[in-house]
């Protein structure tokens, strides 16, 4: 096998077709960095799926004076026993692992903590801070079915379910995951088309060379090679863009959104998207290839 | 050599066979004519010999091979050993003389020092000497051809195939080209050259298969080309 003979080829089938070979690049630049998008908020939401599920509990908020849930109206603030008898019927139930209760200066500093708002925090007391149990469950999933059971009780203002609001983030990041997932499967669609048709047109401007080949008995990969190396060059290069796409979304996304984010993306899943989208793009170019050749050149 | 023993090939979509029952032995070193009125099967006769096409029965051996039993893979190994000039030489227009040859031996891994000696001897005995580095636009039709027999000789085939090399080439230069194969047939490689052109059969004197309606209907030794189609 000679390596400059099969170069030679192929640069000189890449030139000829610049401007398809550009579109199959382009594409396969797109279609990588969006499946890649798409892996990577997978992980993104899989890795805050795993920090959350650790953590997320009920939170059972006691009534205060002058609460304004319609379950503390005319009451005021619970009472010792309220908060005893509460305890208890928590403590209680099967699907429960574990209860600790926050008072109102352990809520008020949480919530400073995290307040950023100059002026609240001014005109806030720790007396208006509800206390709370927070509740633990053995099996999350049961959440909703104890939070209405709780709901109800003496002494309590509100129940609420953190998974919920957890839930809407994830689902709008469920969303925006598939969206760049669809698209690169469309894309990649796209190029698998671009280059079956880039390997016909090259297929054709060779045809004398390729019908010599033939006739002097050049082995059939020989006179394949050329062809699929044009593809695999083409999809490396796109692999390569796409890569660098991606290096940009972590930078400005990701990084971006990182504050938000209690579990960050890292760079070693970044590096291992690459790599999976990249291998993905070039096994793409060199089978579509590969299947367009069967159709185009007799060997 | 070549060995045909009751070939039948139809084409799809056709009802008259190319060749029908053909029974034909060449040896190592004939010069054999292939001769007949155009669709009598000539072409047919080559490509089967090149495997290029199967027939739908009947078993052809080439070089000691049943080509039956040759799987896909082992084909090209086949046409290395066997040489094919063509009507319309099928040289590489951005290649010059030298290139063109050595191509042949390029596309089938040969060493560059290999090519790099054998490639001017071959040019030399089809008479280009001096003609390397020219292109084959600036080059006649029978230089050309012999371009191509260079290229078809270039890796010393047992077997020459030749589909009608004098066709596009005047009767004068013809003479040139049949002399270049039969220096080619002297060093012991097998011809077999289809032709229309009566002149040059009648002047060789060389064995002469006739096919009329893919049907073998003369196979002669020293032959002539016949009555006039």
């Amino acid at each position: 096998m000679r390596a400059n003979f099969i170069f030679s080829e192929v640069w000189i089938g890449l030139r000829r077709n610049l401007t398809m070979t550009i579109a199959v690049i382009v594409t396969v630049a797109v279609g990588m960095a969006l499946l890649g998008v798409g892996l990577m908020i997978n992980s993104q939401v899989s890795k805050l799926t795993g920090f959350w599920s650790d953590k997320v509990e009920l939170s059972v908020y006691l009534c205060v004076k002058g609460s304004p849930f319609d379950a503390c109206k005319n009451k005021g603030a619970v009472t010792q026993e309220e908060k005893g008898n509460l305890e208890q019927t928590i403590r209680g139930l099967p699907e429960v692992e574990s209860v600790k209760f926050e008072t109102q200066a352990e809520a008020y500093k949480n919530w400073q903590n995290t307040e950023n708002n100059t002026l609240l925090l001014s005109v806030t007391k720790v007396e208006d801070m509800p206390e709370s149990f927070r509740v633990k469950l053995k099996d999350p999933e049961k959440a909703t079915v104890v939070a209405s059971n709780l709901k109800g009780q003496p002494g309590v203002s509100n129940v609420v379910n953190e998974r919920d609001l957890l839930q809407s983030v994830f689902g709008f990041m469920d969303t925006l995951r598939n969206m760049a997932l669809g698209i690169a499967i469309l894309m990649v669609f796209a190029a698998t088309l671009l280059i079956g048709n880039t390997v016909r047109l090259s297929a054709y401007n060779r045809r004398r060379e390729t019908g010599i080949m033939r006739l002097v008995g050049a082995s059939n990969i020989y006179i394949q090679l050329p062809f699929v190396m044009e593809g695999l060059i083409a999809g490396l290069i796109g692999g390569v863009l796409s890569g660098v796409l991606l290096i940009l979304v972590k930078i400005f996304i990701f990084e971006e959104i990182q504050t938000y984010m209690v579990a960050p993306l890292g760079w070693d899943t970044v590096a291992g998207v690459i790599t999976g989208t990249m291998a993905i793009g070039v096994l793409i170019c060199v089978f579509a290839s590969f299947v367009t050749l069967r159709r185009y050149l007799r060997v | 050599m070549i060995h045909f023993d009751n070939v039948t090939k139809v084409y799809a979509n056709q009802n008259r066979p190319a060749l029908d029952h053909v029974s034909v032995d060449v040896d190592k070193g004939e010069f054999v004519f292939l001769v007949g009125p155009s669709g009598s099967g000539k072409s047919t006769f080559l490509r089967l010999v090149l495997k290029e096409e199967r027939p739908n029965s009947g078993s052809i051996h080439v070089a000691g091979k049943d080509l039956a039993k040759l799987s896909n893979f082992k084909v090209p190994h086949l046409r290395r050993r066997i040489g094919c000039v063509f009507q319309d030489f099928r040289l590489l227009p951005n290649k010059n003389v030298y290139e063109n040859v050595a191509f042949a031996l390029e596309v089938i891994g040969k060493p560059r020092r290999f090519i790099r000696k054998v490639v001017p001897e071959v040019i030399e005995l089809v008479g280009l000497e001096g003609k390397a580095h020219r292109m084959p636009e600036e080059l006649s039709g029978g230089e050309q051809q012999r371009v191509a027999m260079a290229r078809a000789f270039v890796n010393r085939p047992m077997i020459l195939l030749a589909d009608e090399p004098t066709g596009n080439i005047d009767p004068a230069t013809s003479i040139g080209i049949m002399k270049v194969l039969d220096r080619i047939n002297r060093t012991g490689t097998t011809v077999l050259m289809a032709t229309h052109d009566a002149a040059i059969v009648d002047s060789m004197r060389k064995r002469v298969v006739e096919l009329e309606d893919g049907k073998i209907v003369r196979d002669q030794s020293r032959g002539v080309y016949g009555q006039a189609y």
